[in-house]
């Protein structure tokens, strides 16, 4: 016989799951193999604590096999199923510890046999406690009833609440292995919040619901109670029957056989729809089944893929892409700062170079107007040597103070440029210093006396005699006419004065000149020391320019051929990335067209038909 | 403000203080003048539960009269206040504060009140002046039921009946983690919390209980004790009451016209009878021969609920031959009698404890949302209060003593409730003495009790809980003497 359409899917659902890499699906999904392959029905109850859940058991099987109680009564799931003689036990498993949930490890359920006495005391207060094993317990009773031996089985839970996680997670771990949920509410109210929402929870995972409206034998006005609670399961969205029951009215007929009674307590419709669930197990709620755990699983296995898209078609903010971005902005930063340092490099260095100029002119000026008003009273001839000491040594600070300026300008510049380099780093500044050097006295050059004319005692007599001559002859010729020689004595005392008057012009005169002289030379050697320490400035300023220059090139073309370097790393990387992502998003694109696959024969398998799986997955991939 | 002033006047003075403090506020200033006026009026007591618990049934059960539920066309309800009044009388107040009477037609067990066209969200409360004793000493609020829907915002529903009655009868079908969940969360504050002293919680709908059987009162009364031992329950309320709300009111109103139906079935064969009363479809079915028409069977339902007809009809058949004495044995099993013992030890003989009690919640919760300077001040004598006060712990002893499992025996427990004040709060009363009895004969008699009870407080031999219960017990003796030397 060909498997069934049904188990096709599931099997080829646990294929792709398997290349999915999700083992705990594929775990679920061969637990619900197993439970669909098997015939037997598994019926879930469940519902709020004191609704008559047991109650409802018991009156099923016409026996006392789940304990009833006042309080809160149930503790533990109860699995009822068919058996030759009645029979119950306790089943311990140790919850397997983390780290080695593999098969193998898993202690072996611990299984305690119980008398039904016992089960109907109710198990939970006087069941044997190991105490330091973390267990989950459950209790098996096994009684001989006909409805059960078709392989009905029913299980009993504890109230579902609110407020206890440990007990509802019991419960749903049990829900999970069931085939159809009785849900137990009781007509003395409608259904509540917290029911309805329970309500909808389980029919996310189970197609087969049914509402079973207990204690009807109780309120006069439950018809009105269950016509509102069919509206309020339909306006909340829920699929499930409603059946209204009455437990007590099912255990009187049964102990009194009145079949009239038993028909009125609702139970022969709940039977007869556990029936038909079970004989339609196989084929219809089989395919309902799996086609809703299907569309689960892919559900589950499109939900990563989707997001994965979704990432990939927003902007990526970090990564290869990111890092490129980053290298791009780098390129540029640094060729707007190179163009940037030379500018600033060029500019600087033309005002240092006009100032520099500028201010050793204008000390070399004030130097000479001393020198002027010096030699307007001095004679050169007896302080030579003192002024010669005096420009020396202040031509020689001059050129000191001028240096050191120009040192601390040049310096500013150094780290004015550099600092378009601070982002890069500390060290960019060059090795080297500029320093004063000690030479610079040395290179000026040693001042020439000018020629100095001096006054000799010849020179002097010669010019007075030459003077007197003049006087001697006027007087004398004059007192001639008195009578008087050419030479007497006014004539003589005239000679003189005209003599000694021309020594006097004489020795001014030559005093001038030599004053000229002195003054000429300082200049011509002032002149010649600008000159000199001009170009010496200029060429250090012009030497530092290039030794700067030559300095901040190389470190930009340093920097330059690392930052190129991680760029086209960078590139290469992101490169790589958008070709792998191309990559996985055509292989996202095949899983989802396999899904989509899976979607449509689920749909087909659901509605009873289907079959073509093979077919089409052929024709899709 | 001086300490070990009674709580009343305590709280009275800080209210007065905390008025002139937030003078310039006129919101908190309304609060607080509305709670110095409630210190005149009769205790309020709220009835208060989820949806179909039984509130308005049992407002009626202990009024004795068919007035609940008050509710508009679309069943909707209001908060609906039951006060003493000379001649019945109903008004109905909107949010805004405009009131108007309403036409109240009286039907034979009560009244029926034509809410005339308005709409229930119109009307925010409805004052209902009822003349009947059982309102003289306390005011009954109906209230709106109490959903658990959202869980973050609070309940607005639950926060006002905590807001305006001083004492709350709160009922549910099985006192689930649910329930108490957002009443723990409703208890809001140092001193709500503190003295979990004004509430009771009621298993309403008891009779529900194990199908509807004929015992099923006495198994929700043992459910009740062991609720009542569970602390989450008992650091709630001051006790845990089953009740058959529907038996009770049925054993209030029982007529004549009642009894006879009753009696009529009783008289059928058992098992005839049995079967008839196997379900309430079955009750009701014209099919099944019955010395009853089926109408009347329907009104006996109606009435008493199936479960109320199965205990009315052995009750019947095993002795109460007349309809008053169906109806007290009705009213003794329905748990009705013990809740209005606990209401009337708890509740209105404390009435000014209960009234100070919720005047010091409010004002903490005044203080603590409007803090100003000098907030702080009045805080820690809200707080000075909520530690010291010994009704409190009185109360509360009151609440434990009823557990048979705190393990005095019988005379000692009658003893310690007496003098804590369970019998009535006179010295006279508490000492068990003649009411004419001379000074120096109670001082003698609270002496020779403080001696005894000091004795058990210390006495190794007792537990923990005895030895604290005793320790409350000698600290009311204490407090007698005071009472008696300062005379």
């Amino acid at each position: 016989m060909m498997a069934p359409t049904w188990l096709e899917l599931l099997d080829e659902t646990v294929r792709v799951c398997a290349t999915h890499g999700r083992s705990d699906l594929i775990e679920w999904l061969q637990q619900k193999r197993a439970q669909l392959v098997d015939p037997r029905l598994r019926v879930l109850v469940m519902g709020e604590p004191k609704q008559g859940k047991s109650q409802l058991i018991n009156a099923l099987v016409n026996a006392s096999v789940c304990p009833v109680g006042d309080g809160v009564t149930t503790t533990m799931p109860t699995i009822v199923h068919h058996a030759e003689a009645p029979s119950a036990t306790l089943v311990r498993t140790a919850v397997p510890t983390q780290g080695r949930s593999n098969g193998a490890l898993v202690a072996q359920p611990e299984r305690i046999p119980l008398s039904m006495e016992q089960i109907t005391a109710g198990v939970s207060t006087n069941a044997p406690y190991r105490p330091g094993v973390a267990a989950s317990t459950h209790l098996e009773v096994g009684v001989p009833r006909g409805l059960l031996a078709s392989g009905l089985v029913l299980i009993d839970t504890p109230g579902t609440d609110d407020q206890d996680p440990v007990r509802n997670a019991s419960i749903f771990a049990a829900l999970a292995r069931a085939d159809t949920v009785l849900m137990v509410t009781d007509a003395t109210r409608e259904l509540s919040v917290s029911e309805l929402n329970l309500l909808l929870h389980v029919g996310q995972s189970h197609t087969n619901v049914i509402v079973v409206l207990s204690k009807i034998d109780m309120s006069p006005d439950w018809r009105a109670v269950a016509e509102r609670n069919r509206r309020h399961i339909a306006s909340a969205g829920a699929q499930a029957t409603l059946i209204p029951v009455s437990a007590a009215l099912r255990l009187q007929a049964a102990r009194a056989g009145d079949e009239a009674m038993n028909a009125e307590s609702g139970f022969p419709e709940l039977i007869a729809r556990l029936m038909r669930d079970q004989t339609a197990k196989s084929d219809v709620l089989a395919r309902t089944s799996v086609g809703q755990v299907t569309r689960t699983v892919v559900e589950q296995l499109a939900a990563p893929l989707r997001a994965e898209l979704a990432v990939a078609e927003s902007p990526e903010m970090s990564g290869p892409i990111s890092r490129l971005q980053e290298a791009q902005r780098a390129v540029d930063d640094l060729r707007r700062r190179t163009t940037k340092w030379q500018n600033t490099l060029n500019d600087e260095m033309a005002d240092l170079m006009s100032d520099i100029e500028y201010d050793l002119r204008d000390r070399t000026r004030l130097i000479l107007r001393k020198v002027d008003e010096a030699f307007d009273e001095a004679d050169p001839l007896s302080g030579w040597d003192t002024f010669r000491d005096w420009l020396e040594e202040n031509l020689a600070e001059a050129a000191e103070a001028n240096f050191d300026w120009m040192v601390q300008r040049l310096d500013w510049i150094t780290h004015q440029v550099a600092s378009n380099f601070a982002r890069y780093g500390s060290d960019v500044l060059p090795g080297w210093s500029i320093k004063v050097p000690d030479d610079l006295a040395d290179r000026v050059p040693a001042i020439e006396k000018p020629t100095i004319e001096k006054f000799t005692p010849t020179q002097k007599v010669f010019t007075a005699l030459r003077g007197s001559y003049g006087g001697l002859l006027m007087f004398g010729m004059a007192t001639t006419f008195a009578g008087l020689p050419l030479v007497n004595p006014v004539s003589i005392g005239a000679g003189a004065l005209f003599g000694g008057k021309s020594i006097f012009d004489e020795s001014k005169s030559l005093l001038k000149r030599r004053q000229a002289a002195a003054k000429t030379a300082a200049q011509r050697h002032v002149d010649d020391f600008f000159i000199r320490l001009s170009k010496d400035s200029r060429d250090t300023a012009r030497q530092v320019h290039r030794m700067l220059r030559d300095h901040f090139a190389e470190l930009t073309e340093q920097l330059q051929a690392a930052i190129v370097e991680s760029f086209r790393s960078a590139k290469q990387e992101a490169d790589a990335l958008t070709a792998a992502r191309e990559q996985r998003r055509q292989a996202i694109d095949q899983m989802a067209q396999r899904l989509a696959v899976l979607v449509e024969e689920a749909q087909e398998v659901s509605a009873g038909r289907g079959g073509a799986l093979r077919a089409r997955l052929e024709s899709r991939l | 403000m001086r300490p070990g002033a009674p709580l009343g006047e305590s709280v009275w003075e800080l209210l007065h203080q905390a008025l002139n403090l937030y003078r310039d506020d006129p919101h908190a200033a309304a609060v607080l003048h509305h709670h110095l006026s409630r210190f005149e009026q009769p205790l309020r007591i709220a009835v208060a539960g989820p949806w179909r618990s039984g509130k308005s049934t049992l407002v009626n059960a202990i009024m004795g009269e068919e007035v609940a539920p008050v509710e508009g066309e679309d069943g909707r309800q209001v908060f609906t206040w039951y006060e003493d009044g000379p001649t019945p009388e109903v008004t109905a107040y909107t949010a805004d504060g405009s009131a108007r009477e309403l036409a109240v037609t009286r039907s034979a067990g009560g009244m029926r009140v034509d809410l005339g066209g308005w709409q229930s969200d119109q009307a925010a409360d409805v004052v209902v002046k009822w003349p009947t004793r059982a309102l003289r000493h306390a005011t009954l609020v109906d209230t709106p039921a109490v959903t658990s829907g959202a869980e973050n915002d609070g309940n607005p529903i639950m926060d006002r009946i905590l807001r305006e009655a001083d004492a709350v009868l709160y009922l549910t079908r099985d006192a689930r983690s649910s329930d108490l969940g957002f009443l723990h969360a409703a208890q809001e504050g140092g001193v709500a919390r503190s003295a979990p002293i004004n509430m009771l919680l009621v298993l309403a709908r008891a009779d529900e209980i194990g199908g509807g059987r004929v015992d099923a009162l006495q198994t929700a009364k043992q459910l009740a004790r062991r609720q009542y031992r569970d602390p989450e329950v008992n650091s709630l309320c001051m006790g845990v009451v089953a009740l058959g709300g529907l038996v009770a009111l049925a054993g209030r109103v029982l007529t004549e016209s009642d009894y006879a139906p009753l009696a009529a079935l009783a008289a059928m064969p058992r098992a005839e009878l049995e079967g008839l009363l196997l379900s309430a479809d079955r009750f009701v079915s014209t099919q099944l021969p019955a010395p009853v028409g089926a109408e009347a069977r329907r009104a006996l339902l109606g009435r008493l609920g199936i479960f109320g007809v199965r205990l009315a009809t052995t009750l019947v058949r095993t002795g109460c031959d007349s309809r008053a004495k169906l109806a007290a044995e009705l009213v003794r099993r329905s748990g009705l009698t013990e809740l209005r013992e606990s209401m009337g030890r708890y509740f209105t003989d404390r009435a000014d404890v209960l009234r100070a009690r919720s005047a010091l919640v409010v004002l903490e919760s005044v203080l603590r949302q409007h803090f100003r300077p000098g907030s702080r001040e009045l805080l820690a004598w809200v707080e000075y209060l909520q530690s010291t006060t010994h009704d409190f712990r009185e109360l509360r002893l009151l609440a434990a003593l009823q557990d048979p499992q705190l393990g005095f025996d019988a005379e000692r427990t009658a003893e310690a409730q007496r003098l804590v004040g369970g019998n009535g709060v006179d010295l006279t009363a508490r000492l068990g003495a003649d009411p004419d009895a001379s000074a120096a004969e109670l001082w003698e008699l609270s002496s020779y009790a403080l001696h005894r009870w000091q004795h058990h407080a210390e006495d190794p031999v007792r537990n923990l809980a005895q030895r604290r219960a005793a320790g409350v017990v000698v600290r009311s003796c204490e407090a007698m003497l005071v009472r008696l030397s300062a005379r």
